[in-house]
């Protein structure tokens, strides 16, 4: 191929051809390459995300249901979602659940990464195990959970006695965010815990073994080889997280539908059921208020982070 | 439709057209998603296509319809439920006229009056109904036989009555009300319908509610605050009678429990015997109307529209549409009488034959004598979360905060709507 395209290079290239002209021309071919495993995918997010996006921006000043006659209201949706109680109250809720959780499954997942990296009996099978819940879908965990949820847990604890626990936590308007962030957790470790364990296994072993021959404490391999080495696996995991968590969606619909009352009501739920509610266009308000708010926290979050001396 | 630029984009998808049919037949959809009748259904359609020259069917009982008017190819002709998802395909002017259709003749004055009193389009008859669930208090036969209720006729007729019958089945050990808090909808169509409906009349609540437009505020002639505090007082008032595990206690675990005979009541409508008699097919059931106040005259059932037609405008199949809605219906309304009397509903036909089946029987004379309202939940549009509203009063009992949350979330929403 090399030889072939050779023949292609211009006069001009003449004087300076020598060995490097042929990785030169090599390289260009790559380039071109690159750009057709790029083409379809940005064809197809631009049909299937960008353009409908544009589309849902559009409309958010108008007051369509998504069918029949329609005019603009200019900026009423915008006004009237900023004052709308179950709107605050869902980004209330969906930010404290996104950032609670996501400290949670760094702080579970690295731990659990820690042991699964160790040298200890059964690895392999370990591993398999704590990725289980990986390759079930959201939906089927958020059943399952609320089963436990509604059933078994007040069933143990009214046999047991404990008291406080013996109607379901999912009907207790203070605390069954809780249950919503357990089951997220239990649901999104085995894909941080990938993560980390990718990082682990980055680190050199004679760093370790330089560190306890100076007799370093387990707790200041960690803290002084292990923490900073993976800091980097940190940042993507907690970026990624709090991303996917403020999107929460189906582990609500399967434990708690949102309830009781509107405690558990997220910002993508109510976007969801504007469409089935007639107020596709209301809700598309919504939606560009969420996207700003989540590219906000996603720029704050990478500031921060880097700050620390961490990067991507 | 103004600004057509954006909007073509998102309504035109030119992959999806092309619904033509090899045999030379118009190619129609039926739309009908009540999942307890798909096959019942599925069985008129094949038949329809058997005799007809002209027209091939076939039944969709999956799609969203809403997505179908987003793409602009809505179903041909709906044979589904009618509610405020409805109501928004009417007050948008997608559905079209059916007064001069031979079927329109047919029904009922007072049920056709249901389909207008959430919203009309231009005076139009946008929807023909065609059948009618009736619901009101599903009881347990059995437990109601040991404190002396034989029959439907006995079943209390004021709320003192009422009262009295909850304490009887305490006392002789028997949950008197089954609930089940974990589904909000099961609250709105059951206590929450039942007991506006028997004390106020919600069609003209809403109506005069509708009437203050964006005027809406804490000092109009109805608000919820006013006239629904006095039923969310008598809601509380049920609660004592209620399982205590009732906010762990969803629909599907519920309704088996009731049928093994777990509570001697049920706030549930006639969908709820087919998961009873799948459990228990012995349960022996019957249902009667809640009654409220202690007139028994204001005791009335509540009915929704379980199933109506209406065909969209704009498919160009109106004609054989048209043919398959009268092949429905039967002649002089036959078939439709049949599917209601095989499927425990009425039929919203005039001098419709009684609903003879002793599940449902007890609400004869009520249908009958026009003594029925469409639940006063089913009226609120589905922006304002009623249901969790009602979940977490009937939780936290707190009354005015239920209230003005309803008030508030109103006025926000006729605000918007108007603008």
């Amino acid at each position: 191929m090399a030889t072939i395209s050779g023949t292609d290079i211009p006069a001009v290239d003449e004087s300076s051809i020598h060995t490097t002209a042929p990785h030169l021309v090599a390289a260009r071919k790559t380039d071109f390459t690159y750009y057709w495993l790029l083409v379809p995918i940005i064809v197809l997010f631009t049909i299937f995300i960008t353009l409908p996006a544009i589309i849902g921006f559009f409309f958010s000043f108008t007051n369509n249901v998504g069918y029949g006659a329609w005019h603009f209201i200019g900026l009423a949706n915008y006004k009237a979602a900023f004052s709308d109680p179950n709107i605050r109250h869902a980004y209330g809720f969906t930010l404290l659940f996104a950032v609670t959780t996501t400290i949670l499954v760094n702080i579970i997942a690295l731990a659990l990464a820690l042991g699964l990296a160790a040298k200890i009996k059964w690895r392999t099978t370990l591993r398999g195990i704590f990725f289980i819940p990986m390759v079930i879908s959201g939906l089927v965990i958020a059943y399952v959970f609320s089963t436990i949820f509604n059933v078994s847990v007040p069933f143990i604890a009214a046999k047991l006695g404990i008291s406080g626990l013996e109607t379901s936590i999912l009907a207790n308007e203070h605390w069954a965010w809780t249950a919503v962030v357990i089951v997220s957790v239990w649901q999104s470790c085995p894909g941080a815990i990938i993560i980390y364990l990718a990082g682990l296994l980055t680190i050199p072993t004679e760093v370790y073994e330089a560190a306890s021959l100076d007799g370093a404490s387990p707790w200041q391999q960690f803290k002084s080889i292990t923490f900073p080495l993976v800091a980097g696996y940190v940042v993507i995991n907690s970026v990624l997280a709090l991303k996917g968590f403020l999107n929460v969606y189906d582990v609500i619909v399967g434990t708690t539908n949102g309830g009781p009352g509107t405690a558990t009501q997220s910002v993508a739920m109510t976007i969801f059921r504007g469409l089935s509610s007639g107020d596709y266009a209301y809700q598309m308000a919504n939606a560009v208020i969420f996207f700003l708010v989540t590219i906000t926290l996603s720029i704050l979050q990478l500031g921060f982070l880097r700050r620390r001396g961490v990067s991507l | 439709m103004k600004a057509a630029g954006l909007g073509a984009l998102a309504t035109s998808a030119p992959f999806l057209t092309g619904c033509g049919s090899s045999s030379g037949k118009t190619a129609i959809s039926l739309h009908e998603t009540k999942p307890e009748v798909i096959p019942y259904f599925d069985d008129l359609v094949a038949k329809f296509n058997a005799q007809s020259n002209s027209v091939e069917a076939t039944h969709d009982s999956t799609t969203d319809p809403i997505a179908d008017f987003v793409r602009n190819r809505p179903p041909d002709l709906f044979c589904d439920n009618y509610n405020l998802t409805t109501s928004i395909f009417v007050a948008r002017g997608v559905l079209s006229d059916l007064a001069d259709a031979p079927e329109a003749a047919l029904i009922d004055p007072t049920v056709q009056a249901l389909v207008s009193q959430y919203t009309s389009y231009k005076g139009q008859t946008s929807a023909l109904p065609y059948s009618i669930a009736a619901e009101g208090v599903i009881y347990n036969r059995d437990h109601f036989k040991t404190i002396g209720i034989n029959s439907d006729a006995d079943a209390p007729k004021t709320w003192t009555d009422y009262v009295g019958v909850c304490k009887e089945l305490q006392s002789a050990k028997v949950v008197p009300i089954y609930s089940t808090f974990l589904d909000p909808w099961t609250m709105q169509q059951g206590i929450f319908d039942y007991v506006v409906g028997g004390m106020i009349d919600v069609a003209d609540f809403y109506q005069k509610l509708v009437a203050e437009g964006a005027d809406f505020n804490a000092n109009s002639p109805v608000t919820f605050s006013k006239d629904f505090r006095e039923p969310s007082l008598r809601m509380l008032e049920l609660l004592p009678f209620m399982n205590d595990d009732r906010s762990g206690q969803a629909y599907t675990t519920g309704t088996p429990n009731f049928a093994h005979g777990t509570g001697a009541m049920y706030y549930q409508g006639p969908w709820a015997f087919s998961g009873i008699s799948a459990t228990n097919p012995k349960a022996n059931m019957g249902t009667f109307p809640l009654p409220v106040t202690d007139n028994a005259d204001d005791t009335k059932c509540r009915v929704n529209l379980d199933l109506a037609c209406y065909i969209p405008t704009g498919t160009g199949t109106a004609a054989a549409a048209a043919e398959l809605m009268s092949f429905l219906y039967g002649d002089n309304g036959a078939t439709c009488i049949k599917y209601n009397k095989d499927n425990l509903a009425f039929a919203p036909l005039k001098g419709a034959p009684r609903a003879d089946d002793p599940k449902v029987a007890g609400l004869n004379p009520y249908v009958s004598a026009g003594k029925f309202y469409q639940g006063a939940g089913t009226y609120i549009p589905l922006s304002i979360p009623v249901g969790n509203y009602i979940q977490q009063f009937l939780i936290d009992q707190n009354v005015d905060g239920f209230l003005s949350k309803l008030d508030a979330d109103w006025q926000r929403l006729v605000v918007r709507t108007a603008a």
